[in-house]
């Protein structure tokens, strides 16, 4: 470090705020205390009488203003004369040699033809983020997304990537949050009270625009509750992300196959969006095991522009959730509002199973929808014309397929593990879209049971007879 | 010239007192602090490199500031985002900038465990005593006696006492570099400087994690001038908080990462996947040859091996072509306790996964099969342990049961373990759900890696098939 002898010093009376700690360093007595108010401040600036200084730059060195007392020589350096300057000249932005920061996009690398995998959800999750070119996994063990997070922490120090295990869910968000800052493909596995403690990270991700990826292997709760399916963080994900004007793209598996596909999907979207994308599962989608087929090609992920990444060319990036005036945050907030708009009208997904002639259509998402297929497959073999509309997307709701599949329904049946999460969500998008529902029945488990095939079954034969 | 804003544009959009002066109240060490760190960074020759993180609190509009990059960080979790900037390119030099309710009190969790990784980064952490933003409240590092907003009879005993960061820091293995240093006069601004730039330069040289504890001046909510406030530091912080270097280990460079690897061939293997080739050994798919659905419950104590006999099962029939869908349940303990499999074989897509009426049951002790074979369809087939369950009573009629000696055969081949390959052969000789030939396939492949096991394995699933051929009669 250079010494502090920086010369005699200058002011410019508007930087000082008349802190005085200039004032007790000087031997010389040479600053004193104004005597008049700064008009373009309002503050009293010191006052420098510089016949006696003898150029120790002590005064300097005291002064916490970046523009308060600087060293004569640097001021000359901007302006011969200063004088003879306007002032508010002389300190102008650097002019800034560094073209702008470009996207960098994601490259293709072709995947040879492999055997199908037979993989439970969890590892599946976690090769769909590989090939989707994730490298960073942050997270904290928890039941029953833990396997997810294990494959993580043995293949990441092998692609040189980086798998921490973080003191708490708290610091795993936040650990995303300079991941995803950084500009990098970052993930996370977790459960249901994992998950209701990320939630103000990712109000803060949501806010800055940062992607970032949440697998959410749901458990049965409130609480604890216990490590058995549920699907009562419907309501979390799709309406309470965090304090604020929030949303998130979540997409519901329903079989390992989907837990990678999908995983793909999110982080392009989270990317396409520069926003968080959630992707509930239930407990027994994380742990069942079936057979998955790898996509042709693999990515290596790019680096967008906006990245802070640390380099000369994105060096004058921010990545920040604070507006301090009422009119930048509600800007900020019609800008998210227009981005949740265009989610709504081009990211909506949906799975279509014996819809075209459905006069009963079963409504159900995750391992539920798999038994509801079983039950719907079962009416047809008994002449009714039953159809399952699965939403793959549960925000925004698929409601455009399903104002289609509706044409010829007398009954709707929704089938959740959850007190009505599901059709919760169902109702809202149907009335934003201004359609009237035929009568709408239920079957719903709590506490980590499923509905059932044969309780389906039987509630989709009742509402039947109703309508004969 | 210093890593500052030519001007503040940032602040109040260029608005802000003059376009450039800081937000801070006169008088505050937070503005000298900035002024050290700019400098060190330019100094250095790091801006193009440096991600500054600001943190909640008074500096969390350090961003308006810093010509450098800028990531704005939740409540205490500015180390947490600090490290994961690190690791995401190793080669920027970051900086942690936080207050004590940030750093010390809302934050202590990721202070503590990301100093103890070690990972190189510079945590700046000023220590004023008080809340700023929040309008002076009482901080974790408030001394005994010290009224505050929240403390308005001053620090009591009830409240603790205050927290030491440096020291506390100190005793960790992660860091390389601690020291306190303080801003009340010339010599300790100098300190201070150095301190800084000395952190910097350890996370340069990819020598470790440094902390720098800066005792700073809160004029305002001190309720003092500036220079009151320099004499409060001395006279009243310093006695309890000490300062100097904490810790200063001689650690060489060792913080390299080399860049992330997108090799394909290496990501096959890690998955496990094996290449397709001309004329493999997996069949065609049996999609759309039926909608055949048949589902099974493997069902015993935890270690019996249920689970790994479902997931061979399952293996053996997507390897066949089928669809196919295998479902674990446990009980709560790691070992021992309750272990069951449910397990689909399809012709076209499994449907519904789970097995509530399973058409073959496979029970490893009388627990299972009590609570399972009650749940068997209608002509489903039960297999149990003949060695561990004795005359069960109140097996539903219009099943086909079959007790085998699983435990009794696997104990004859002196390989306890296997009984559970035992039950396959015994599945497959009592179903036509998948050929021999397929499974010992599956089987093979399992254990390419463990030779030595295979020929256990195979007799084992030969004297299970045996075993129902020959009550077959």
């Amino acid at each position: 470090m250079p010494a502090i002898a920086r010369g005699r010093p200058f002011l410019e009376p508007a930087y000082c705020k008349g802190c005085l700690r200039c004032v007790e360093v000087c031997a010389k007595g040479c600053i004193s205390p104004g005597k008049s108010i700064c008009a373009e401040t309002g503050l009293i600036a010191v006052e420098l009488h510089l016949d006696t200084c003898s150029g120790c730059g002590l005064c300097i060195e005291a002064c916490p203003e970046p523009f308060g007392l600087r060293p004569e020589s640097e001021v000359t350096r901007h302006a011969q004369d200063y004088q003879l300057e306007d002032p508010a000249k002389l300190f102008g932005q650097k002019p800034s040699e560094q073209a702008p920061p470009r996207d960098r996009p994601p490259v293709k690398i072709p995947l040879p033809e492999c055997e199908p995998l037979v993989l439970k959800g969890n590892y599946a999750a976690a090769i769909g983020a590989v090939l989707a070119g994730c490298r960073h996994v942050y997270g904290y063990p928890i039941t029953p997304s833990t396997e997810g997070a294990e494959l993580m922490a043995k293949i990441m120090p092998k692609l040189n990537g980086a798998f921490v295990q973080a003191v708490s869910e708290v610091a795993a968000v936040n650990m995303m949050y300079g991941a995803g800052a950084a500009g990098v493909p970052v993930m996370t596995f977790t459960s249901s009270p994992g998950f209701s403690l990320m939630l103000e990270g990712v109000s803060y991700m949501i806010g800055a625009e940062v992607p970032g990826v949440f697998i959410n292997v749901m458990r049965g709760g409130p609480g604890l509750g216990n490590i058995a399916p549920e699907q009562t963080d419907i309501k979390l994900a799709c309406r309470g992300l965090g304090h604020g004007n929030t949303h998130a793209i979540v997409l519901a598996p329903s079989t390992p196959q989907e837990m990678l596909d999908l995983t793909m999907e999110a982080f392009a979207l989270s990317f396409r969006y520069r926003n968080p994308v959630v992707i509930l599962g239930d407990g027994y989608l994380g742990q069942m095991t079936g057979s998955v087929r790898l996509p042709p090609y693999l990515l290596n992920p790019g680096l967008p522009a906006w990245a802070v990444w640390g380099d000369k060319a994105h060096r004058r990036n921010l990545i920040c959730s604070i507006h301090l005036s009422e009119a930048d945050l509600e800007k900020h907030n019609e800008h998210l509002n227009a981005k949740y708009a265009e989610i709504g009208s081009n990211e909506q997904r949906a799975e279509l199973y014996h819809c075209e002639d459905a006069r009963v259509l079963a409504i159900a998402c995750n391992t539920p929808a798999r038994m509801t297929k079983g039950a719907v497959e079962e009416a047809r073999s008994m002449g009714i014309a039953a159809g399952l509309f699965r939403p793959v997307t549960l925000w925004p709701f698929p409601i455009d397929a399903l104002r289609d599949a509706l044409t010829h329904v007398e009954q709707i049946v929704v089938v959740e593990a959850s007190p009505g999460q599901l059709e919760d969500e169902l109702r809202l998008a149907l009335s934003h879209a201004g359609i009237a529902p035929p009568p709408i029945a239920s079957v719903r488990r709590l506490g980590g049971n499923l509905p059932q095939q044969g309780d389906i079954l039987a509630c989709i034969r009742e509402t039947q007879e109703v309508h004969a | 010239m210093s890593a500052f804003y030519d001007h503040f544009a940032r602040h109040s959009h260029g608005q802000g007192l003059a376009d450039h002066s800081t937000h801070y109240c006169p008088g505050c060490g937070h503005g000298l602090v900035h002024r050290d760190l700019a400098d060190a960074i330019d100094e250095l020759g790091v801006q193009d490199r440096t991600v500054l993180i600001s943190p909640v609190g008074c500096s969390v509009f350090a961003y308006y500031y810093f010509d450098v990059g800028n990531t704005q960080a939740a409540h205490g979790r500015a180390p947490a985002v600090a490290l994961a900037h690190k690791l995401a390119n190793p080669e920027a030099v970051v900086i942690s900038y936080q207050g004590d309710g940030d750093l010390a009190s809302i934050g202590l969790a990721e202070t503590i465990s990301i100093a103890q990784m070690g990972v190189p980064i510079t945590v700046i952490f000023i220590n004023n005593g008080i809340y700023g933003m929040t309008g002076g409240q009482l901080a974790p590092t408030s001394l005994m006696g010290q009224k505050t907003a929240t403390s308005p009879e001053g620090r009591n005993a009830s409240m603790g006492k205050p927290l030491r960061m440096a020291e506390l820091i100190a005793q960790l293995d992660g860091p390389v570099f601690v020291e306190r240093v303080a801003l009340y006069n010339a010599k300790q601004r100098i300190k201070a400087r150095k301190a800084i730039a000395k952190g910097i330069r350890l996370q340069m040289e990819g020598r470790g994690y440094a902390f720098i504890e800066v005792l700073a001046e809160c004029p305002t909510h001190l309720k003092v001038n500036p220079e009151a406030a320099e004499e409060w530091i001395r006279t009243q912080m310093e006695p309890v908080f000490p300062l100097g270097v904490k810790k200063d280990a001689i650690v060489e460079p060792w913080f390299h990462r080399p860049p992330p690897s997108f090799d394909p061939d290496i990501i096959l293997a890690l998955a496990g996947a094996d290449r397709a080739e001309a004329g493999s050994a997996s069949a065609p798919a049996r999609h759309a040859s039926g909608n055949r659905d048949r589902s099974f419950k493997l069902a015993g104590a935890g270690g019996d091996g249920a689970q790994t006999a479902a997931l061979i099962l399952t293996r053996a029939a997507i390897a066949e072509g089928y669809d196919s869908t295998h479902i674990p349940s446990y009980g709560p303990e790691s070992r021992g306790g309750t272990s069951f499999a449910d397990v689909h074989i399809a012709e076209g897509e499994v449907l519904n996964p789970s097995a509530a009426r399973p058409d073959v049951l496979i029970a490893f002790n009388a627990p299972s099969l009590a609570r399972f074979a009650p749940t068997v369809a209608e002509g489903g087939v039960i297999l149990y342990d003949s060695t561990t369950v004795k005359d069960p009573k109140g097996l539903p009629a219009g099943r086909r049961v079959i007790p085998v000696p699983f435990t009794e055969i696997a104990a004859g081949l002196n390989r306890p373990v296997v009984k559970n390959v035992v039950a396959l052969g015994a599945l497959q000789a009592a179903t036509d759900a998948l050929p021999a030939e397929r499974i010992l396939g599956t089987l093979r492949h399992l254990f390419k890696d463990k030779p030595s096991v295979l020929p256990v394995n195979e007799a084992a699933f030969a004297a299970g098939r045996r075993a129902v051929e020959l009550a077959a009669g």
